[in-house]
C-alpha cells in the first residue's frame, strides 16, 4: 500500500489514494473518504490501478475558503483528468462522489472511457413534496444510522471506539458534506436533462438496502443515461465465480459488477 | 440603567404524551398541537404586557425563533410593526429578525428603516445568528453561519446608511444589484446596533464595530469570556473602552412582594430552560459547523475517554436548573425587590457594569396577571434605584 499522495490543482491540494495496477479506475468517494483498509478496494486493485482522491475538506484534507461548491469539485477533477497520464480512465462515483462522476461525464465525456455509479445522487426524480434522498442532515442520527447501512450492528462506525483522529475526520465529512450539498440537496436540478450526453458504457450500481436512496431512484437515473445497464447488488443468487463468491455482501457485488465492466471490450452504444 | 422586557411567547399547553413522545420541541412538532385560539390569547397578552411596559418605562423587545413552543413569535418584523405602532414613549429593540436565515437582507434593512421611521427613531436593532433548529426551518446552511452573518449585517448597515440613490452589492453569500431602500431610518445613519452572543470571537468584532454586546442566558463565566473580548479587541485597535452601556444582560427576573413568591413564581420562568430548550441531536450538537471539528472526540463518544473532555453546547448545560442554581449563575433575579435589586448589583459587580438588563419577565405557565404583577413591582421598586445609581 502506498500512502497519499497529493497533487497540487489550481491551489488546491488534493490527496490521492493510489493502489494496484492495470486499467485506471477513478473512484470519487461519498459523505466519507474511501477507508484505505476497506477490502473493497484491495479487491479492486487486482484488476485496474485504483486513484482515489479525497474531496477537498473531507477526512484531514485541506480545502481552500474560497473552494465551497460541487461546482468546484467537479471543475477539479475534470482538470485531474487532464494531469493524469491517462488518455482515459473508468470513473466510479459512490453517493456523492456519483453526483460528482455524472457531473463529470456530461461536461467531458471524452475523457472517460466507462462511467460506474453506485448508489449515486445528483438529480431530483419523484415530484416536489416526495424526496428522493434521505436528509441526513435534518433527520434522527440513529435513523440516518439505521438508513446507511444493511446491518448497522455490523457495519455502522462506533464512535466509542473510534480515535481522536478519525471522529475528527468524521465531524470534518459532515461539515463538508453540508458546506457543498445542503441546498439544493444533493443534487442539481438541471443535471437531469444533461445526462443524455453521456457517451460512454455506464453502469448503475445499487444496493438493495439502501435507506439513503431508494434503487427506484437508481432505476430512474440508469434510465435518464442512453444505454446504461442497472444492477442491483444485494438481492442477487451468488455468483459463480470463486474470488467473488467468497467476498461478503457490497464488495462481492460490487466486484463482480465493476470487473464485469471493466472486461466489456465493446462498448455498449447509447440508445442500444 | 435601562429595562427591557422580553416575553418569547411561548405556547405551553402541547398536551404531555405529545411532548415526551417528540424528541424536540423546537422544528418537528407538529403544529396541530398548537390551538389558535389560545394563541390568540397568548399573542394579545403578550402585546398587551408590552404596553404596560410603554407605560411604566420599561424598554420592549421583539425577536422570533421558529417552528416551536419555545415562541410563536415567528416573524420579528411583524411584531415590530405593531410595536412601533401601539407603543408611544419607550425604545423597541428587535432581537432580532433572523439574519442568518432571511434570504435578502436588503428587505430586512427595509423593515428595519420603516419601524424607524413609524417609531420616530425609536428602533434599536439586534442581530443574532439564530439556533440549530432554525437552519431546518429557514433551510439554510449551517455551515457558513458566521461569514453569512457578517455579511448580512454589513449589506443591512450600507442599505440603511446610504442616501444616495441605488448601489450594487455582489458578495459571496448575497447579491442585490439595484439597492435604494425608501425610506431611509429617522436615526442617521442608522439606528442603535446590538448584537447576541456569547462567543468570545463575535464579541471581540462587536468590540472593534462598538455594537452592544447582550448576553441572553448566559453564565457569570461565559459573559465574563465575553465582554473580556470584547475590551481587549477594542484596546488592540486603539480604541476607547467601552462604557456599560455597550453590554447588556439577559435573565429570568421576577419581581414579588415577598422572597417566597419571588422565587415561587418566577421559578416557572425555567420552563423556557427545562421543557422550550428541549432540541433533537441533528438540531443541536450533530448540527455541522455546531463544534469545531477538533471537538469531536469529546461530542461523539458517549464514553469520554481521559484527557478528552465531553463537550456539550451551552444550551446543554442550562436544562433542569433550580431556581437556586439559576441566581447562582446570574441567569435569574428572584425574590422581593430589595433581594432583586441586590442580586442585580452583585451579578454587576462579578461580570462588570451594564446599562441594559433585559428581562425575561413571562414562559411557560406563569400567568398573564403574574407577569403584569411582577412588572409592575420591578418597574415601581427596583428599576428606579438602578437607574439613581
Amino acid at each position: 500500500m502506498r500512502a497519499a499522495e497529493r497533487l497540487r490543482l489550481h491551489g488546491v491540494d488534493l490527496e490521492i489514494l493510489r493502489r494496484g495496477s492495470g486499467p485506471p479506475l477513478v473512484i470519487l468517494h461519498g459523505f466519507a473518504p474511501l477507508d484505505p483498509q476497506a477490502p473493497v478496494l484491495d479487491l479492486l486493485a487486482a484488476h485496474a490501478e485504483v486513484i482515489a482522491p479525497t474531496h477537498p475538506g473531507f477526512g484531514h484534507s485541506p480545502r481552500p475558503d474560497d473552494f465551497d461548491t460541487v461546482y468546484d469539485l467537479v471543475r477539479l477533477y475534470l482538470e485531474a483528468l487532464e494531469r493524469l497520464p491517462f488518455e482515459k480512465v473508468t470513473l466510479m462515483g459512490l453517493s456523492f462522489g456519483g453526483w460528482l462522476a455524472a457531473e463529470m461525464a456530461v461536461s467531458c465525456p471524452h475523457r472517460l472511457e466507462k462511467l460506474i455509479l453506485v448508489d449515486a445522487v445528483g438529480i431530483k426524480v419523484s415530484d416536489r413534496e416526495t424526496p428522493d434522498i434521505l436528509d441526513v442532515f435534518n433527520t434522527a442520527p440513529t435513523e440516518v444510522r439505521r438508513r446507511s447501512w444493511h446491518d448497522p450492528g455490523r457495519w455502522a462506525p462506533d464512535y466509542d471506539a473510534m480515535e481522536d483522529d478519525a471522529l475528527v475526520g468524521h465531524a470534518r465529512d459532515r461539515d463538508a458534506l453540508c458546506l457543498y450539498a445542503w441546498d439544493p440537496y444533493l443534487h442539481n436540478p438541471q443535471l437531469k436533462r444533461w445526462l443524455a450526453r453521456i457517451a460512454v458504457p455506464s453502469l448503475v450500481l445499487w444496493g438493495a438496502s439502501d435507506g439513503i436512496v431508494k434503487p427506484d431512484y437508481g432505476r430512474a437515473y440508469s434510465a435518464l443515461i442512453p444505454g446504461a445497464r442497472f444492477e442491483l447488488i444485494g438481492s442477487r443468487p451468488p455468483s459463480r465465480d470463486r474470488t467473488v463468491r467468497r467476498l461478503r455482501g457490497a464488495s462481492r457485488g460490487i466486484l463482480a459488477a465493476v470487473r464485469s465492466i471493466l472486461a466489456e471490450e465493446q462498448p455498449c452504444r447509447p440508445g442500444t | 440603567m435601562q429595562a427591557w422586557y422580553l416575553n418569547e411567547n411561548p405556547y405551553p399547553f402541547v398536551p404531555p404524551h405529545a411532548l415526551e413522545a417528540a424528541d424536540s420541541v423546537r422544528g418537528s412538532l407538529p403544529n396541530k398541537y398548537c390551538d389558535p385560539k389560545r394563541a390568540a390569547d397568548l399573542f394579545e397578552e403578550a402585546l398587551d404586557e408590552y404596553l404596560l411596559c410603554d407605560d411604566i418605562g420599561i424598554n420592549v423587545v421583539s425577536n422570533e425563533h421558529h417552528a416551536g413552543i419555545n415562541c410563536l413569535f415567528g416573524a420579528s418584523p411583524l411584531i415590530l410593526g405593531v410595536l412601533a405602532r401601539q407603543t408611544k414613549k419607550v425604545r423597541v429593540l428587535s432581537l432580532g429578525t433572523l439574519i442568518t436565515v432571511r434570504r435578502d437582507p436588503v428587505r430586512v434593512a427595509e423593515e428595519y428603516a420603516m419601524a424607524d421611521v413609524m417609531t420616530r427613531g425609536r428602533l434599536e436593532i439586534g442581530f443574532v445568528k439564530s439556533g440549530g433548529s432554525e437552519m431546518a426551518s429557514g433551510n439554510a446552511n449551517p455551515i457558513g453561519i458566521v461569514e453569512r452573518f457578517w455579511e448580512a449585517i454589513d449589506l443591512i448597515l450600507k442599505t440603511l446608511s446610504h442616501r444616495e440613490g441605488p448601489f450594487s452589492w455582489e458578495g459571496k453569500y448575497f447579491t442585490h444589484r439595484h439597492v435604494n431602500i425608501w425610506p431611509g431610518p429617522w436615526q442617521q445613519p442608522h439606528p442603535p446596533l446590538w448584537a447576541a452572543t456569547g462567543d468570545p470571537t463575535t464579541s471581540a468584532e462587536l468590540g472593534r464595530r462598538g455594537i452592544v454586546n447582550v448576553m441572553v442566558f448566559r453564565s457569570i463565566e461565559e459573559t465574563q469570556r465575553a465582554w473580556g473580548a470584547y475590551r481587549q479587541a477594542r484596546a488592540q485597535a486603539g480604541l476607547p473602552p467601552p462604557g456599560p452601556d455597550r453590554f447588556g444582560h439577559t435573565a429570568f427576573v421576577y419581581t414579588g412582594d415577598t422572597d417566597e413568591e419571588g422565587i415561587r413564581v418566577g421559578s416557572k420562568l425555567l420552563w423556557f430552560l427545562n421543557t422550550g430548550l428541549r432540541s433533537a441531536p441533528q438540531y443541536g450538537k450533530f448540527l455541522p459547523g455546531a463544534i469545531k471539528p477538533d471537538a469531536a472526540p469529546g461530542l461523539y463518544r458517549t464514553k469520554p475517554r481521559p484527557g478528552t473532555p465531553a463537550v456539550a453546547r451551552p444550551a446543554a448545560a442550562l436544562i433542569g436548573l433550580t431556581a437556586e442554581q439559576a441566581i447562582v449563575k446570574g441567569l435569574m433575579f428572584a425574590g422581593n425587590p430589595d433581594t432583586v435589586y441586590r442580586q442585580i448589583r452583585e451579578h454587576q459587580e462579578k461580570v462588570g457594569a451594564y446599562e441594559h438588563l433585559v428581562l425575561a419577565g413571562r414562559s411557560g405557565f406563569m400567568t398573564h396577571e403574574e407577569a403584569t404583577r411582577g412588572l409592575k413591582l420591578f418597574a415601581k421598586d427596583v428599576l428606579p434605584r438602578l437607574q439613581a445609581l
